[in-house]
């Protein structure tokens, strides 16, 4: 996986997107990789998992090896504006830069190809060995993803339509980009992974994602009786609600086998203690 | 009119579920309550034992004062343009291409679309409870200044920023075209494509009266409401929860409870004499994890001065009644009267 040039980490709200984005990016760090981190859509997750309170638009560096950014507009549509369609001093185009967020904002695909735009420039720049995007929740990656060939059916002519032709080749290609579907084995993550995976099939604008499942139990090595046996207080509830927990999790992961299980990681307090334990865990396979 | 129970939170805490345990509890204390959900409102027919759930409210078989309804927000989207345009612009908006991207991207139109259903169900004075399980994509805040977006939105922020300034005619926008700024944008974009937006944008704009009103009144429905804010000790949830106590515009109520879900036993983190290995081990496990959920939940009280709500963690999700009104049994600390859950 990390051999790519570009994962792209989704899932659904609350499954560990950030915590898991943050994670590959210290383990690639780890195996002397330059990485560049992308927050795509909202900052602060990405951010408090590397130990930041927020992400800037330019690159910045988080550690030796590592550097971090979000992507915000409006900064990220004046660079599209510049360095992609050559429109030069957009800061004097006020009207231009105007219709162009009005556009953003009601177009479909606008947006996102912004978006996209700027992760992906950031792959074919080569400054970096590897970009890791901290994506779109679930619910909003296939338009981010299809967000180039929408523009393009939108707009038959033009820079923009140029711009689109680059960006679907990267994604399309497997050597380059890979990615990351994060889930909990619970029953609300697993059916909108399902649905998300058969969507990723229907439109092959990617190669088939890697499912990691978050948050998994380790079985627990004692037989019913001698849960039994140890009579009422907290040592029998808490086997009881591992036992439970333990079983649900397996009942989804059957429905859904991940391709990589990430570990509950009890009692762990702060997102960075959180990121560090993921990656060590990615480490050791 | 009825009462409006609020139910707020960030995704995947068990809102869902808890909006159907409070309406089901509100029922036996005979409320007569209506519970909706916005789509994908699965989760809620499986709590409440139902085989299908529609938009409009239909009472439950097993419980006498309980109805239920989830919202489809995209049809409220088209609904909210033929209740405030006229026909012929109504259509031509719905069939605009651009109007499933508006609807999809914006993400308080969503919510507007679900609080316009809301309202009329407030208004339809048919429940003395009316339960809302808000937006997942909104998850909190947004749900609230969702009709003051719209209104800005449909009252033309966008078709002014298009413009550069004033709100043009429609023969105008061929004319503002004509300017080099747009002309270098029309290059660029290749195409018609401004004006094509621009009327989209001036479709919309007929809207804005009705629409203006309306959010108006829903307003004045969240002022009145009572919120709950569902949170788990996960760091996402608690960054949803404390918005409600940062910040807060003036169209939102102070929050009357905050919940946190899936709590453990205070006591776990003193394991007894062993009995077996990995069952003390075990226990030490989930203590250190119980540990962590009290700090978590003593720093978030401090820090906002509030009383902080705990429903145990159940293994199992519930999917029956009796279950559902357990979970709220085994709270601790919830204000049920307050909510308005439970009669004075």
């Amino acid at each position: 996986m990390l051999e790519r040039r570009l994962i792209i980490v989704t899932g659904k709200g609350g499954v560990g997107r950030s915590a898991v984005s943050a994670a590959l990016a210290l383990r690639a760090v780890h195996l002397g990789k330059r990485v560049l981190t992308v927050a795509m859509t909202d900052d602060l997750g990405l951010a408090l998992h590397l130990g930041r309170e927020r992400l800037d638009y330019d690159a910045r560096e988080i550690r030796p090896g590592l550097h971090a950014l979000a992507v915000h507009r409006p900064a990220a549509l004046d660079e599209y504006l510049k360095v992609q369609l050559g429109v030069p001093g957009v800061t004097r185009m006020g009207p231009l830069a105007r219709a162009f967020d009005a556009l953003a904002s009601t177009a479909p695909g606008v947006r996102e190809v912004i978006t996209m735009g700027k992760v992906l420039w950031e792959v074919r720049k080569g400054t970096w060995d590897l970009v890791i995007a901290d994506g779109p929740p679930l619910g909003q990656i296939g338009s981010h993803l299809r967000a180039p060939l929408t523009v393009s059916e939108l707009v038959p002519v033009g820079r923009v339509r140029e711009q689109a032709g680059w960006m679907m080749d990267l994604l399309r290609d497997p050597s380059v980009s890979g990615m990351l579907l994060a889930t909990l084995a619970e029953e609300l993550p697993t059916t909108e992974t399902k649905e998300a995976l058969t969507w990723l099939e229907e439109h092959h604008v990617m190669e088939r994602p890697l499912v990691a499942a978050n948050r998994t139990l380790p079985p627990l090595q004692v037989t019913g009786r001698k849960i039994k046996e140890a009579g009422p207080g907290p040592l029998r509830d808490a086997a009881r609600l591992h036992q439970a927990l333990y079983e649900e999790q397996q009942r989804w992961m059957k429905e859904l086998p991940p391709d990589v299980q990430l570990p509950y990681l009890f009692g762990l307090h702060t997102p960075p203690e959180v990121a560090a334990r993921l990656a060590d865990v990615w480490g050791e396979g | 009119m009825s009462s409006v129970l609020l139910v707020t939170g960030g995704g995947g805490v068990g809102k869902t579920t808890l909006s159907a345990a409070l309406a089901v509890t509100a029922a036996r204390n005979g409320v007569r309550t209506l519970v909706v959900t916005v789509d994908p409102a699965r989760r809620l027919a499986t709590a409440l034992g139902l085989k299908h759930l529609g938009s409009e409210p239909s009472p439950h078989n097993d419980e006498a004062n309980l109805w239920a309804a989830m919202l489809d927000a995209s049809a409220s989207w088209k609904a909210i343009a033929r209740r405030h345009a006229s026909a012929d612009v109504a259509s031509r908006l719905v069939d605009n291409p651009f109007f499933e991207a508006a609807a999809q991207h914006f993400p308080a139109s969503q919510s507007y679309a679900s609080a316009e259903e809301m309202a009329n169900f407030v208004e339809a004075r048919a429940w003395d409870l009316v339960v809302v399980d808000t937006p997942p994509s909104a998850g909190g805040i947004e749900f609230f200044s969702a009709p003051a977006e719209m209104r800005d939105l449909v009252g033309g922020r966008l078709l002014r920023w298009l413009t550069g300034g004033g709100l043009p005619g429609r023969r105008a926008l061929f004319r503002l075209t004509a300017r080099p700024a747009l002309r270098v944008a029309g290059t660029v974009l290749g195409s018609d494509l401004l004006e094509r937006v621009a009327e989209f944008l001036m479709d919309l704009r007929t809207t804005y009266d009705g629409l203006a009103r309306r959010a108006a009144q829903i307003e004045e429905h969240f002022r009145e409401a009572r919120t709950v804010v569902i949170a788990t000790a996960d760091p996402a949830p608690l960054r949803e929860a404390a918005r409600f106590y940062r910040d807060l515009p003036d169209m939102v109520p102070r929050p009357d409870a905050v919940v946190f879900n899936r709590v453990l036993p205070a006591d776990w983190h003193n394991p007894e004499p062993p009995a077996d290995g990995a069952l003390v081990d075990n226990l030490v496990r989930w203590g250190a994890e119980a540990h962590r959920q009290t700090e978590v939940r003593q720093e978030f009280a401090a820090l906002w001065k509030t009383e902080v709500a705990t429903v145990p963690w159940r293994p199992k999700t519930p999917t029956s009644l009796d279950d559902l009104a357990a979970l709220i049994t085994d709270a601790h600390g919830l204000p049920l009267e307050g909510l308005g859950v439970a009669l004075r």
